[in-house]
């Protein structure tokens, strides 16, 4: 699956593509299939899609997923892991207990924090890896680094590698979407979906559910003194007559007839792209399933509350499974925006109950929702999900109530597309605050690893040269996680 | 010596020297007895099968086999590791002969003995044999036939035709005039002609083509859009940017002027290798020049990651790990840009394919070791910079003694008896007082004094005159320098009241404690009780010694409260005002004085010991300071704002966001003031593991190349640059001129000579022409102007070409590699928007300065936010050419993204080009695009031939019967906007011919 591809010469894929207008999907599998470097699986896929939950501005572990008894029984003391510690911004509180209570789930008795206590009715389908490390204390890098496995700008997302090695299933969406918080792109904006060096139609199409139009150019501006759906309709006719002449008068030049092709494609879209965004006909369960409010998405937000983020969580993951439906291969769902006041991320330096309690809450509702939902549909088989975030926080206190950066520890967890459920693999010391076997960490490397072979791609193999380096995914490591493979 | 040759027959010049170097460190009869005679033939061995990852460098396995001392756990295990039929090592590769095996177990046996001060190379990268580093020599003209002299108009075209005919192809004929003079706008100035400019064209053309052609390159040569056009092109090599990108993503408002420098140096037809050396030292090599400075945005032009700098900073591995990839982006630009060369390869293990080692890699490093990205001035004259630097030299040396002063008092403090143990308490206590709960409403702030003996006034107005029994005041809590309870509290104060605003008459004193300091009240209420009957209405308060901040002064109170007889609070919400004040909403604003929020400290008892503590410090202090050193203080501190008077107001220059060795600290971001940091070879490219100290220097690419720089012992940070920039504009240097000259024949045909315009390595693509490319290289290097270069090219018959298709030869060369027709050009992205405000006839073709915004710039204090689509895009300021705007990182223009337009965070050495359904959607509904349509219909509607005239200003032609009827048509249904609109979206509007 290996294939030359300079960034700057496009390669015969790119060039393929090109010609026949590289849109995703474009039914124009048949042409883009001569090319090894699509549709050839190394192995046979469990997953064929996925969906990114990303939590920006670093999720507490301890406060989630990652019960630890001793924060409690040392509640208020100092505390010592024995060695030098660096924090981000301050130097170690008192050690400090979650502000919820941790309970046990499902069969496989998994300790579940309160406010993520929602994905306990799915906890048997999860897999938990506590033993992640990271290689920063900056969003920036850390973002950056789960996104597209690097820590500077300049590489491809872990979404464009797979649209790129896999390509599309449908045709009228895009094969990579990304779902941001409506209150602001987190650290890095729009590099957490970019294709960098990969042909550009394998970049992240944002979708802003409630926005009108929810993609940028759908319609013709609202506004518009002239633009009536019928001027609309007739030009495209005459644009087609036009472009065709054209395009007979240069015989030889596909791109031209391409861009005919990519006009229909576009109209296509509009109807497309409309009806998957139409919650309405959703039935009340469902819409109750994902923790969508009655106000929707005009909640009240002026202090941050459950109930809003839920609606906002919610709402997009409800999207995404209409999306996951209609063929698309790859989405992005972040939760939290940017550093602004007021926080609306999880970024808890001042205030982890605060901040946490929300948005743990809102998002655990919404992903249960999804999951549940995905497999009442029997679609949680092939889709892949996966929980991440930048990077920990501290299991002693800033500031007596919140928790600064921890790069050395936090948790993933994945749960169907072939994920063996209940499990946790790889484990945190008794503080959360680094890897219990610290030789024997896993990273991004192997979560992105695992992935691409659950969705059968020998992550070793889909390379692309850039720059005199086979680039790829997972740079120069990673490896399968076996344990959680099912 | 016979191995001795053997060696030099196949190994780098690099390789020689150090291998002379080591040979000569020995006495004849050492070398006789440590190099054993086999050693050559365990190096070849070793070079050929190892080293690529036992290196030291990379240490994998922890196995270091590229210099001596060989340390080996188990001498047998190395040999076991390459037996056998099916052996673990070497990874990649043949397996290593019985022959082999051998020669490395007698080494093995021997003691693995290693000569000193060798260092082995992987032989696969090391040599220089690679025809992008072979000397550049003027290639012989390509010998052709009698009948294609015709057709040859230069000798571009004998290259070209000559390997034409050696694979069975020819070329097209000549493309008509009206093609190659809308081809020629686009190619040089990234523009449509106008209908006037192409009729005059094709009036001149009907005498003598050939002549009306070449004067109208002349003409657009010399026009201002040419520079326009090819700075766009050079700033997507090197990354340009107006925001920092990363997180925050904050504005980096004076980058512009490097933009301007790109679009003029074009213009002037700047000698290309000072616009090189320029880039890397302009500063240096030519001091004084604005110039000079602003090509260094150059170095500074990639993002930058304002956390990292800002706010951790190199006392954190996260700092000194940004550093360490910021030099890793000057350096990676420099070679990539001028040089075609992947260094950065090197950062990580030797380069695995060419001749880049990672000392190289790190000497480079060192070369960038004393800058950072920051603004810098560039316009003042030197008598003002001399001032300048005078008083700022002054201002660093009163520093330093007052610092000096402030060591001498810690020390004083250190031995008083009970100083110290109050500290300690007090710190205790302020921890307690942390959780003090506080609104986010801190109170009333005052601007920011130098000395504390500054008067600043609050007051309220209660409306009305009232009668009052008593005054609250109440301190602020801020973690600004560990300072926490009693933030800004004045340490001397009056409180008087009036019913005059002004309070020149009638002014009442309450109380007066502007004589003696005040006891420090922390957070804790102070009370003052008012014994006048008389109704008042002003309330003033007068700070006559400021509070210490950071070696700064300020008055700020969190709440004052004005109770009357029954206990109400009359001060809620009434009018504050005040001599000077912060308005930071919502922290710090005049109303947060009477807002009822300040903070209540949950530990009252700590809160009091603390206040009384610290009035037992003050009382201590004075003891122990005398009043000698607290004049000295004061004339310190009053020298200090003289001098930073007088600094401020010489004049202040321009700026430019470039390469700084001295700029304002912020935060964690320091300058070096010239003093570079120290670059250590870091195995991995790990920041933890740290090797021996760089010395400045380049990869030794050609002979005689010194890879380590020869500097005087005393030399400054600019002559590393200095250096480094001869080196890329070295004659001898094998890669630049090929670099620059394959990158303008990208641009003209769509495909480089080289198709991997930033990588001329082995992993790059090998050139299609190389002897045109080296007889271009020399011409270019002895005569190094770029408007030359593009009128050699544009001139030639090869880019005259028709770019109409042939099947026989394109199923020969279906990628048109071998130049047998033009390349149909589709409009880049900024093309395309120039294209639509021309027709519309918005554009405005005003040059230079800050970039124009096409967004709506919100949160601008913390996280900006950049919101292209509440952008109007009627607004007349954005009517400008692409080039002019202002390039946010962390949110592309979307309408330009879509079209495939560079992303600013990486070097794009050539442009994607793809076709989707997102185009489509965009140049039909982005509203930039209706409202160009709009206004082209505007232009043509009241016309005679509103359609001819369409076409005449979109496409340079006149519409045909076919088009004629369905535009007319449409038009007549749908008005002249909507037809204005399917013109913009005319595949001929896309591409050129």
């Amino acid at each position: 699956m290996s294939i030359d591809l300079p960034s700057q010469q496009p390669g015969r894929r790119a060039f393929l593509a090109s010609l026949v207008g590289s849109f995703p999907g474009l039914a124009l599998t048949d042409l883009l299939a001569q090319d090894s470097a699509i549709g050839v699986l190394h192995r046979p896929a469990k997953a064929k899609r996925v969906v990114q939950l990303f939590m920006a501005g670093a999720a507490s572990h301890v406060d989630t997923f990652d019960y630890k008894p001793s924060l409690e029984k040392y509640h208020g003391k100092a505390w010592d892991p024995g060695e030098g510690i660096e924090l981000f911004q301050s130097t170690p509180g008192h050690t400090l207990k979650s502000p919820w209570q941790f309970r046990q789930h499902g069969h496989c008795g998994k300790h579940l924090s309160e406010v993520v206590a929602p994905l306990g009715k799915v906890v048997d389908d999860i897999a938990f890896v506590h033993n992640i490390v990271g290689k920063t204390a900056v969003h920036s890098q850390g973002t950056l680094l789960q996104t597209t496995g690097f820590t500077t700008p300049g590489y491809p997302s872990a979404g464009s590698w797979i649209s790129y090695g896999l390509g599309s299933m449908n045709d009228n969406l895009p094969t990579l979407v990304v779902l941001p918080d409506h209150r602001g792109l987190a650290s890095n904006g729009t590099k957490n979906w970019s294709s960098m060096f990969l042909p550009a139609q394998h970049q992240g199409t944002v979708i802003q559910p409630g926005a009108n139009p929810p993609i940028a150019d759908l319609f013709p501006p609202r506004n518009s003194s002239f633009i009536t759906k019928k001027s609309d309709q007739a030009g495209l006719a005459v644009l087609k007559k036009l472009n065709s002449q054209y395009a007979a008068q240069r015989p030889g030049d596909s791109r031209l007839t391409a861009r005919i092709r990519s006009y229909e494609l576009a109209a296509r879209m509009q109807l497309s792209a409309t009806e998957a965004m139409d919650v309405s006909k959703e039935p009340g369960y469902i819409k109750d399933l994902y923790g969508l409010a009655a106000e929707g998405p005009a909640v009240n937000d002026n202090k941050i509350n459950e109930k809003a983020e839920s609606e906002f969580f919610g709402r997009k993951c409800l999207i995404a499974r209409r999306l996951l439906e209609r063929g698309v291969r790859f989405i992005q769902i972040w939760s939290g925006n940017d550093n602004g006041h007021p926080r609306r991320n999880w970024d808890s330096h001042e205030n982890i109950e605060r901040d946490h309690g929300p948005l743990a809450l809102g998002m655990s509702r919404g992903a249960a929702g999804l999951i549940q939902d995905l497999k009442q549909r029997g679609m949680l088989d092939d889709t892949l999900i996966l929980w991440t975030t930048e990077f920990g926080r501290m299991p002693c206190a800033q500031r007596g109530v919140g928790r600064d950066h921890n790069p050395f520890v936090f948790t993933n967890w994945l749960c169907g597309g072939g994920i063996k459920g209940g499990v946790t693999a790889g484990q945190s010391d008794e503080w959360g605050y680094k890897p219990l076997d610290r030789s024997h960490p896993t990273e991004v490397y192997d979560i992105h690893a695992t992935m691409l072979h659950l969705l059968g791609i020998d992550h070793e193999q889909l390379t692309v040269r850039h720059n005199s380096i086979d680039r790829r995914l997972t740079n120069v490591f990673g490896k399968v996680i076996k344990d959680i493979v099912a | 010596m016979k191995s001795a040759t053997l060696i030099f027959k196949n190994q780098s010049p690099r390789f020689l020297l150090t291998f002379l170097a080591s040979l000569s460190a020995f006495s004849p009869s050492q070398a006789k007895d440590a190099v054993p005679p086999t050693f050559a033939a365990v190096q070849t061995i070793l070079e050929k099968n190892c080293i690529s990852c036992h290196n030291y460098g990379e240490k994998k396995g922890d196995l270091v086999l590229d210099r001596g001392p060989i340390k080996l756990d188990d001498p047998n295990e190395l040999i076991k590791l390459v037996s056998g039929s099916d052996p673990e090592m070497p990874k990649k590769g043949n397996h290593l002969k019985t022959a082999q095996i051998t020669i490395l177990k007698k080494w093995i046996d021997a003691g693995a003995p290693f000569p000193e001060g060798l260092v082995l190379n992987d032989s696969h990268a090391a040599d220089l044999d690679w025809w992008s580093l072979r000397p550049l020599q003027k290639s012989p003209l390509a010998r052709i036939a009698a009948e294609d002299e015709a057709w040859c108009r230069n000798d571009i075209d004998r290259f070209i035709i000559a390997k034409l005919h050696e694979k069975n192809l020819s070329p097209s004929p000549q493309a008509d005039a009206r093609t190659l003079a809308r081809r020629l706008y686009y190619d040089l100035t990234g523009l449509p002609p106008t209908p006037a400019q192409m009729q005059q064209f094709l009036q001149a053309s009907a005498t003598d083509l050939d002549q009306a052609f070449e004067n109208l390159v002349d003409k657009l040569l010399n026009s201002q859009r040419y520079g326009e056009h090819w700075a766009r092109h050079w700033l997507d090599v090197v990354r340009y940017g107006d925001t920092h990108g990363y997180d925050k993503d904050k504005l980096r408002l004076n980058a512009w002027p490097y933009r301007d420098y790109v679009i003029r140096s074009f213009n002037d037809d700047k000698p290309y290798s000072r616009f090189v050396e320029e880039q890397i030292a302009g500063d240096v090599l030519w001091p004084g020049t604005p110039d000079g400075v602003i090509a260094t945005g150059f170095i500074a032009a990639g993002p930058w990651d304002y956390i990292a700098h800002v706010e951790v900073g190199e006392g954190k591995v996260d700092g000194r790990v940004a550093k360490n990839m910021d030099r890793d982006d000057m350096v990676t630009a420099t070679f990539n840009t001028f040089m075609s060369i992947t260094i950065q390869c090197a950062r990580c293990h030797d380069h695995k394919f060419d001749p880049v080692s990672m000392e190289d890699y790190y000497r480079t490093q060192a070369v960038f070791a004393a800058v950072d990205r920051a603004n810098r001035v560039y316009d003042l004259d030197p008598a003002v910079q001399k001032q300048q630097q005078s008083l700022s030299a002054k201002l660093s040396s009163l520093k330093s003694s007052q610092s000096d002063l402030q060591k001498k008092i810690s020390q004083l403090k250190l031995a008083h008896p009970n100083l110290k143990k109050i500290e300690v308490r007090l710190k205790e206590l302020k921890a307690i007082g942390q959780d003090t709960v506080k609104a986010p409403e801190y109170g009333f702030h005052s601007h920011i004094a130098k000395s504390p003996r500054t008067e600043k006034w609050v007051q309220l107005d209660l409306g009305a005159p009232s009668s009052l029994k008593s005054i609250e005041l109440i301190g602020c809590h801020d973690d600004y320098a560990d300072i926490g309870p009693g933030f800004g509290f004045p340490k001397r104060f009056r409180i008087e009241v009036s019913n005059d605003a002004t309070f020149k008459t009638g002014t009442r004193s309450i109380t007066d404690k502007s004589q003696a300091d005040y006891p420090f009240p922390g957070v804790l209420p102070q009370v003052f009780d008012i014994d006048y009957k008389k109704k008042l209405r002003f309330i003033r308060i007068t700070a006559t010694h400021l509070a210490e901040r950071k070696n700064d002064y300020i008055f700020a109170l969190a709440e004052l409260r004005v109770l009357d007889h029954s206990g109400k609070n009359l001060a809620l919400e009434k009018t504050v005002s005040s001599l000077d004040s912060i308005q930071a909403a919502p922290r710090w604003r005049k109303s947060n004085l009477v807002d009822d929020k300040f903070p209540h400290p949950q530990n009252e008892t700590a809160m009091k010991e603390l206040s009384k503590l610290e009035s037992k410090r003050s009382q201590i202090l004075k003891t122990v300071i005398s009043n000698k050193i607290q004049q000295q203080q004061a004339a310190l501190g009053e020298a200090i704002k003289t001098t930073e008077k007088q600094l401020s107001s010489l004049p202040k220059g321009k700026l430019v966001y470039a390469a700084a060795a001295s700029f304002k600290t912020q935060g964690q971001f320091k300058a070096t003031t010239g003093t570079p940091r120290p670059i250590y070879f870091l195995t991995r490219g790990d920041i933890r593991s740290v090797g021996p100290e760089m010395s400045p220097g380049v990869p030794p690419l050609w002979d005689h190349s010194p890879a380590e720089f020869k500097l005087a012992n005393n030399h400054t940070e600019g002559d590393r640059r200095a250096t480094l920039a001869r080196y890329l504009t070295d004659k001898k240097n094998p890669l630049t001129w090929r670099s620059i000259v394959n990158r303008i024949w990208l641009y003209h045909f769509g495909r480089g000579i080289v198709d991997s315009p930033g990588d001329f390595g082995r992993m790059g693509a090998p050139p299609s022409h190389l002897e045109l490319l080296d007889w271009l290289a020399v011409d270019f290097r002895d005569q190094p102007s770029l408007k030359a270069l593009h009128r050699k090219i544009v001139t030639s018959s090869t880019w005259r070409q028709s770019s109409a298709n042939d099947p026989r030869k394109s199923s020969i060369d279906s990628d048109n590699q071998f130049y047998w027709r033009a390349q149909r050009h589709k409009l880049t992205a900024e093309e395309m928007r120039d294209s639509a405000l021309t027709a519309s006839g918005l554009m405005n073709l005003k040059m230079g300065g800050p970039g124009f915004q096409d967004f709506v710039l919100e949160k601008n204090q913390h996280s900006p936010h950049y919101e292209y689509q509440k952008y109007d895009p009627q607004n007349p300021a954005s009517h400008r050419r692409s080039i002019y705007r202002f390039i946010v990182r962390s949110r592309t223009q979307p309408f330009l993204t879509t079209l495939d337009c560079a992303d600013p965070s990486q070097s794009v050495a050539k442009r994607d080009e793809t076709t989707t359904a997102l185009q489509a959607l965009t140049l039909l509904n982005n509203p930039f695009m209706e409202t160009m349509a709009k206004h082209f219909a505007h232009r043509i509607e009241n016309q005679k031939d509103p359609l001819a005239a369409a076409f005449q200003l979109a496409l340079n032609r006149t519409p045909n019967a076919d088009e004629r009827s369905s535009l007319q048509k449409y038009a007549a249904h749908y008005g002249w906007a909507n037809t204005c609109r399917l013109i913009l979206n005319l595949n001929e509007f896309t591409y050129v011919d």
